[in-house]
């Protein structure tokens, strides 16, 4: 797939632009009834020589819970090439509707660091169209490389699930998936989100999906509040596992029911060490002290 | 006893050898002559309106009164505060100035949360030892009421921002970024910065872990109110306190409570952790304003001085547990820093005549009991070959600790010394040794300091 045909664009695509566009595209097919077929787009988008900026990445740094150091974040990188990814989903021969897609799992491998005075090279690319008992769902694939170089220092997987739409030709699977009858453990952190979680993480990510700025905004894409990104839960818990990952670590997250804010947030972080008393993961489960729903799951694992 | 880094240095005189250190020199004692405190006074009662540096300058003064230390250039004063507002940097050389001692005493700021008040006696007494200053005051305050206030991070950021701008337009352009939200000031709280969970969480975390009873911690609480009134009762701080904004006494001190009151209390910290909610209002430490003193010397210095000299200040260990993922209790370093310590010393429990454990929580000094009860923990965590021993509970806080005298942070290191040393000189010798008291002091960040202290 990342050997698809790339179109380079010339610089980073406007997620605004990219939502506005989407939002036409969404009016246009409702009133036309069209669609744009049940195949990926064949092409990789690509953006050469993109660097980011320091006061956005110190922002970042500061919000999220990560030491400001020159190396930027795993989720910082995903940030950067979110864009990329929206340029893919708005694409005319996208087939499904980027608007209230669901962000299900997020899987990324961090190879080598990156450090923020770099030039990089950034390609984003949609693969793995496939059923899903409640709808669609895709892989949003991006690489991140040093400007010029073959290998891939940092590599995300989204998987977004388009709820209520089936494609003709793709098989759902019937059987729900089993609840793993989560019990909340001991917390070892407590997070309290503020109403504007959403706005300060859009501030400093560029994702002013309307969903996540307030609560007018949400509801007039059908929330009753607005929620949280998840990208921000996710990226927080991978700060909060600290320095024991090191430079080179995956990092995997799955979102399961959205959190809503405000909102105070339990989470539990639990540490597993090889024989040697070495690191080799740490496995993160969030959930709602209210509730004692599942907020969201992952693990940061070691690549050694 | 363990091995440790100390046992190549050959049969020194344990009291004055440096741990790692072949050629350490034969250090002199630091002793302690006494101490005053003001009394502790629960959070918006009489000390609403005194800062931090009024009341370190009232306990300093009394210091000064009781030894007769006016116009004393004293070798150095450490003292700090845990809640401090940053015009507060040079918080004790201000205190100094204030005070009746030559303005010609330097004086630093020290900071390591509740440990701030031992930590200055043990880096003083270091210094006394090494024979780089004779005399020292060591302390610490603390105020809940007068606690500093920040802005919101938005309206800091405009304001430092606003005045880097060279313009009126770049002024007017940083000004247009104001929100009413960044209006909202930032008060100063208890939670830890990297988890979010506030203190008494944190210790109903480790209290359901130790499977600490409720009855238990609500026994540890009666007797220290119990004792404390009896302390009083007796005199004993007629020499280590001077009264101040008309306190003579603790305001948190409850002579008459019972069990059974301290039974009826609800259930404050730990609602929500899935076991039963045990820690309240009555055996956890109330927010506290107060500050504390104590007079170090060397023994020349006190003999010069016709002061009297309570007590050697031995030695003292700091530790650090993993708290963050929940590896150990917040609160639980001591439990690894007295099991050094007493090692480094070839001393055990039975070699203890006064155990000082702060009462932070009734909690935690039952959970730091427990683990040193347990065969498991201390094999496996200590590093010990089995349980490190019982503490004997009529040797434990025998005149009250933090959950009577109540806990402005800095203040208490100051508070069990001075309190200490004055036990420990009437106690005298126990089977032809001096007597020695242990002292523990748990701290925010998952830190703990740990000291000995001998009757001289």
């Amino acid at each position: 797939m990342s050997g698809a045909q790339p179109v380079i664009l010339g610089e980073m695509p406007s997620l605004s632009k990219l939502y506005v566009n989407a939002a036409a595209t969404a009016a246009r097919r409702r009133v036309l009834g069209t669609h744009a077929g049940t195949q990926l787009p064949g092409c990789s988008h690509e953006v050469r020589g993109v660097t980011a900026g320091v006061a956005n990445l110190t922002a970042y740094q500061h919000l999220i819970g990560e030491t400001a150091s020159d190396v930027l974040p795993a989720g910082f990188l995903h940030a950067l090439a979110f864009p990329l990814s929206m340029s893919v989903m708005n694409r005319d021969d996208f087939p499904l509707p980027l608007l209230g897609m669901i962000h299900l799992t997020n899987k990324v491998v961090q190879s080598a660091p990156v450090l923020f005075s770099e030039a990089l090279d950034i390609r984003a690319w949609a693969e793995n169209l496939r059923g899903h008992r409640a709808g669609t769902q895709l892989d949003l694939v991006a690489e991140v490389r040093g400007a010029g170089e073959d290998f891939v220092r940092w590599r995300g997987v989204s998987t977004y699930l388009a709820k209520g739409v089936f494609l003709p030709g793709i098989d759902k699977p019937s059987a729900a998936a089993a609840s793993d009858g989560f019990r909340a453990p001991n917390p070892t952190a407590l997070w309290q989100l503020g109403v504007d979680t959403g706005r300060a993480y859009a501030s400093v990510s560029g994702d002013f999906n309307p969903i996540h700025l307030s609560v007018l905004s949400a509801k007039a894409l059908g929330m009753r509040r607005s929620i949280a990104h998840g990208m921000y839960l996710a990226s927080r818990a991978l700060a909060d596992v600290g320095a024991a990952k090191g430079d080179a670590f995956s990092w995997d997250v799955a979102f399961e029911a959205p959190v809503f804010l405000p909102a105070r947030v339990a989470l539990d972080i639990s540490t597993v060490q090889g024989d040697d008393g070495a690191w080799l993961r740490s496995d993160y489960v969030a959930w709602s002290p209210h509730s004692g729903r599942k907020h969201f799951s992952g693990s940061v694992a070691s690549l050694k | 006893m363990p091995e440790n880094g100390t046992s190549a240095t050959g049969p020194k005189d344990t009291t004055a050898r440096a741990a790692g250190s072949a050629a350490a020199p034969q250090l002199r004692k630091a002793v302690v002559v006494g101490g005053n405190r003001i009394p502790f006074a629960r959070t918006g009662g009489a000390y609403t309106k005194s800062s931090n540096q009024d009341m370190l300058t009232a306990a300093l003064d009394g210091l000064i009164a009781r030894f007769g230390l006016q116009d004393e250039r004293i070798g150095e004063v450490a003292a700090g505060a845990v809640l401090k507002h940053s015009r507060d940097f040079n918080l004790t050389r201000e205190a100094v100035l204030g005070s009746a001692l030559s303005a010609e005493t330097p004086a630093y700021d020290l900071q390591q949360a509740c440990a701030t008040g031992l930590e200055t006696v043990l880096g003083l007494a270091n210094k006394i030892k090494l024979g780089q200053i004779d005399s020292a005051i060591a302390g610490g305050v603390d105020s809940a009421s007068d606690a500093p206030i920040a802005v919101s991070e938005g309206l800091r950021e405009i304001l430092l921002d606003l005045n880097r701008a060279k313009t009126l337009p770049q002024r007017l352009q940083v000004l247009s970024r104001l929100r009413p939200k960044d209006l909202a000031p930032d008060a100063p709280n208890t939670g830890e910065p990297r988890t979010g969970l506030s203190m008494g969480e944190h210790q109903a975390l480790t209290t359901a872990q130790w499977k600490i009873t409720r009855e238990a911690q609500d026994e540890l609480a009666y007797n220290s109110h119990r004792n404390l009134a009896a302390a009083y009762d007796a005199g004993f701080f007629d020499e280590l306190l001077t009264p101040y904004r008309g306190l003579s006494k603790d305001s948190n001190l409850r002579p008459d409570t019972t069990l059974e009151k301290l039974a009826g209390l609800k259930p404050v910290f730990g609602k929500n952790l899935g076991a039963e909610a045990t820690m309240t209002a009555g055996n956890s430490t109330p927010l506290t304003d107060g500050a504390s003193t104590v007079l170090l010397a060397s023994e020349d210095w006190a003999d010069a001085h016709d002061l009297p000299k309570l007590a050697t200040v031995l030695d003292g260990e700091a530790a650090a547990v993993d708290f963050v993922h929940g590896k150990d209790g917040l609160l639980m370093a001591p439990a690894f820093a007295v099991p050094r310590l007493l090692a480094r010393h070839g001393l055990g429990f039975e070699d203890i005549d006064f155990f000082e454990i702060h009462e932070a929580f009734a909690g935690t000094v039952l959970s730091t009991l427990a683990a040193w009860e347990d065969e498991e923990f201390c094999r496996t965590r200590l590093g010990l070959d089995g349980a490190l021993g019982s503490v004997d509970r009529a040797k434990l806080n025998v005149n009250g600790s933090s959950l009577a005298a109540g806990h402005p942070f800095a203040a208490t290191g100051g508070r069990i010394v001075a309190s200490l040393a004055k036990m420990l000189h009437a106690k005298g010798q126990v089977d032809g040794r001096p007597a020695r008291g242990l002292i523990s002091i748990c701290a925010a960040g998952g830190q703990g300091v740990v000291a000995i202290l001998e009757a001289h």
